[in-house]
């Protein structure tokens, strides 16, 4: 066993009574004393948390937006300046390596993986990194910590903390102004040299008006300060599934992997055929013949708590599998995410076997609960 | 820290003894363990539940962990608001957190299980 690594804000975590679980290779709070008030704070007001164990790359040179546009799936050419999208790493035969982030700053792409998957998807853009020329990728997670403010409250609790963003809209990006003007916000660098600063940008995992703030390893712990005194909750990994779950948003490893197409995942959205990416060739060919089985959402009609890798069925017949289940502590309610056979359609009354246990439950399509991170 | 009036199991169940009767719920140590209670699972009265055996199950965010009957007998009671309100488990497992009576067919055995001075020894050294 390798040695779990700890965040620059570890000893906040440990002074606060943390949880801590290994996720990923990283020692991460898992809560904080209870989820489901963690949870509530997000969704109420304003929660913080430590987001360190993400993988961040930088993508840099003449050569950085053919590489992303070859690596990823979504129109990196669409993408200007200040602005972020979804986009998914699908390998060579359309399963999705990853599903991720990328920001675009004055001085090239950043790039935010799921930790699990930092290595692989580093590995992907190294490669068409090479093939596209004039462009560097750098694994900056060693100078770079992430806290994420999410809920109805974040502007508030950032802006207070020092770092203006009242003027964001949902998915815009800046050099985060933070300490020593080592670097320009609106940056410039035009020789692609990174500036010594971080990444600012309002986005989240959470469903909620929320930023995300990359900033240096030694600068953290203090901002971590500012926006905790500022009236910010700090939540857990435990809360950030809850929160994701109660959105519909897939967890790579859970309900989305290399053995999944975005075809069935529901992620066409993101992927845009004619740029060029890696498994573009067998992604068209999903696409035309159309998914055996779709992720849809499950809302439990009875009492009980469905997990992942629940078999559903209809009428005594199996129509899929659950990939991740939680109790809501918004709905107060047991929730899913499911592969259904495609037959199966919105609405749909099933039954979720829970440990021996017929849970019922109602086909639906997430987001489970009213919130929308745009707003 | 538990109360000396209770008996307990090592599975971390308290009981309180009223004639042939237990009230049942789980510790304070077991609930601070579960994390945040969100679903409890209890049998119907009238079940007959065996020693050492589970009779129901209680679910946190985190785990879900098996009831164990104290003791032989049948359901009297369920606590019923646990339904809408399983964090009562959290916030009172002592008093409005119960989950069951039993109507224990050997009374006497309540003797057997453990008393406060000992659970205590085994949560301390948990």
């Amino acid at each position: 066993m390798t040695e779990l690594r700890r965040s620059p804000i570890d000893d906040r975590h440990r002074a606060l009574g943390a949880t801590m679980t290994g996720f990923a290779g990283w020692d991460m709070p898992l809560d904080y004393g209870s989820v489901v008030a963690e949870h509530r704070a997000v969704r109420g007001s304003c929660g913080v948390f430590d987001l360190s164990h993400l993988g961040t790359l930088r993508v840099t040179g003449a050569g950085a937006a053919r590489a992303v546009q070859r690596a990823f799936t979504n129109d990196v050419s669409a993408l200007p300046v200040g602005r972020a999208h979804y986009t998914l790493c699908l390998d060579a035969d359309g399963g999705i390596v990853d599903d991720l982030l990328v920001y675009h700053l004055p001085w090239g792409y950043f790039v935010v993986p799921n930790a699990a998957n930092a290595a692989a998807v580093a590995q992907a853009l190294g490669s068409c990194a090479a093939d596209a020329g004039d462009c560097e990728v750098d694994d900056v997670k060693a100078d770079l910590a992430c806290i994420a403010v999410q809920g109805a409250q974040a502007a508030d609790v950032v802006t207070q903390s020092g770092v203006d963003v009242s003027s964001m809209r949902y998915l815009d990006c800046l050099a985060l102004p933070l300490g020593e003007p080592t670097g320009s916000a609106s940056g410039g660098a035009a020789d692609g040299v990174p500036p010594d600063v971080g990444v600012l940008a309002r986005s989240g995992y959470t469903g909620e008006h929320g930023y995300e703030l990359f900033a240096p390893a030694e600068l953290a712990p203090s901002l971590w300060d500012r926006v905790v005194e500022g009236g910010a909750t700090p939540a857990g990994l435990g809360a950030r599934d809850t929160l994701r779950l109660e959105m519909g948003y897939p967890l790579h490893g859970s309900d989305i992997s290399p053995s999944t197409s975005p075809v069935e995942a529901r992620l066409r959205w993101a992927v845009k055929p004619g740029t060029g990416f890696v498994g573009e060739q067998a992604y068209v060919a999903a696409a035309q013949v159309g998914p055996r089985r779709r992720l849809w959402g499950l809302r439990a009609t009875g009492r009980g708590i469905p997990r992942a890798h629940c078999t559903v069925t209809r009428d005594g017949r199996a129509l899929g599998e659950t990939t991740s289940g939680t109790f809501s502590p918004t709905l107060r309610i047991g929730i899913a995410m499911a592969y259904l056979d495609a037959a199966v359609d919105e609405g749909a009354e099933v039954a979720v076997d829970v440990r021996g246990r017929a849970l019922p439950a109602t086909v639906v399509r997430p987001p489970f609960v009213d919130s929308d991170p745009r707003r | 820290m538990n109360p000396d009036d209770l008996r307990y199991t090592e599975e971390h169940e308290w009981t309180r003894a009223d004639g042939g009767r237990i009230t049942v719920g789980i510790t304070q140590y077991a609930q601070d363990a579960l994390g945040d209670v969100v679903y409890v699972d209890l049998p119907a009265t009238g079940t007959r539940v065996e020693r050492g055996q589970p009779f129901g199950e209680v679910e946190s965010t985190k785990s879900v962990s098996d009831l164990y009957a104290p003791l032989t007998g049948t359901i009297v009671e369920r606590n019923g608001a646990l339904e809408s309100q399983p964090e009562l488990v959290n916030s009172d497992p002592y008093g409005q957190g119960w989950m069951v009576v039993i109507e224990v067919d050997e009374p006497d055995a309540v003797e057997q299980l453990l008393t406060a001075g000992d659970y205590d020894k085994i949560t301390e050294s948990a």
